[in-house]
């Protein structure tokens, strides 16, 4: 899975409608420190993530491993809310909590 | 598969509940001579295998899902084994 930052959400009225009911969340990608990448994701939101929030994404078939998710034109989904990311290995000390970025 | 070390844990109360009371760790993927290759990213450990610190091999893509029992997990990287030697 990878890191992101929820940084809007995509409206839309006329869609797939096997996504209708499906908030499409906007993702900045970021690495383990917080540190933005230049990459960024549209994902259908399973944890109720609001904008800011640092989250993890899964992406490829496998995001469509939810019941909210399954049967869907889907290849990434938001899965998790990070509270706290614990770098444990000296070397890669970084700034602990990425919540706080 | 790759090898990666497990540099760090994420901590997620909120998430989907596939993945309840499974372990997320910060992985490094790194090369046979555990140099380090690539961006950081987050495995799943289903089976309790690894903890911080450890080196292991995680599988990707799809059949990351594979390492939950049910098969059906939204996750795209997996633990599947620690490595205790590279002979």
């Amino acid at each position: 899975m990878i890191f992101a930052k929820v940084i809007g959400t995509v409206v839309s009225t006329s869609k797939d409608p096997n996504l209708e009911g499906k908030k499409l969340l906007l993702c900045k990608e970021v690495d383990h420190t917080g540190k933005p990448l230049n990459s960024y994701h549209v994902a259908v939101d399973a944890v109720q993530a609001g904008e800011g929030n640092f989250v993890l994404i899964s992406y490829g078939s496998s995001a469509r491993m939810t019941e909210l998710t399954k049967n869907a034109p889907i290849d990434a989904v938001i899965m998790a809310i990070i509270d706290e990311v614990q770098i444990t290995d000296p070397a890669k000390s970084a700034k602990k909590g990425t919540s706080e970025v | 598969m790759k090898l990666g070390k497990v540099i760090g844990v994420v901590w997620a109360t909120k998430k989907v509940p596939q993945i309840h009371g499974c372990r997320l760790y910060v992985v490094q993927p790194i090369l046979e001579n555990g140099q380090d290759s690539g961006q950081p990213l987050v495995v799943a450990d289903p089976k309790n295998i690894a903890a911080p610190g450890d080196r292991i091999v995680f599988v990707t893509n799809t059949d990351a899902a594979q390492a939950f029992d049910t098969g059906f997990a939204p996750v795209n990287a997996s633990v599947v084994e620690l490595v205790d030697d590279i002979a």
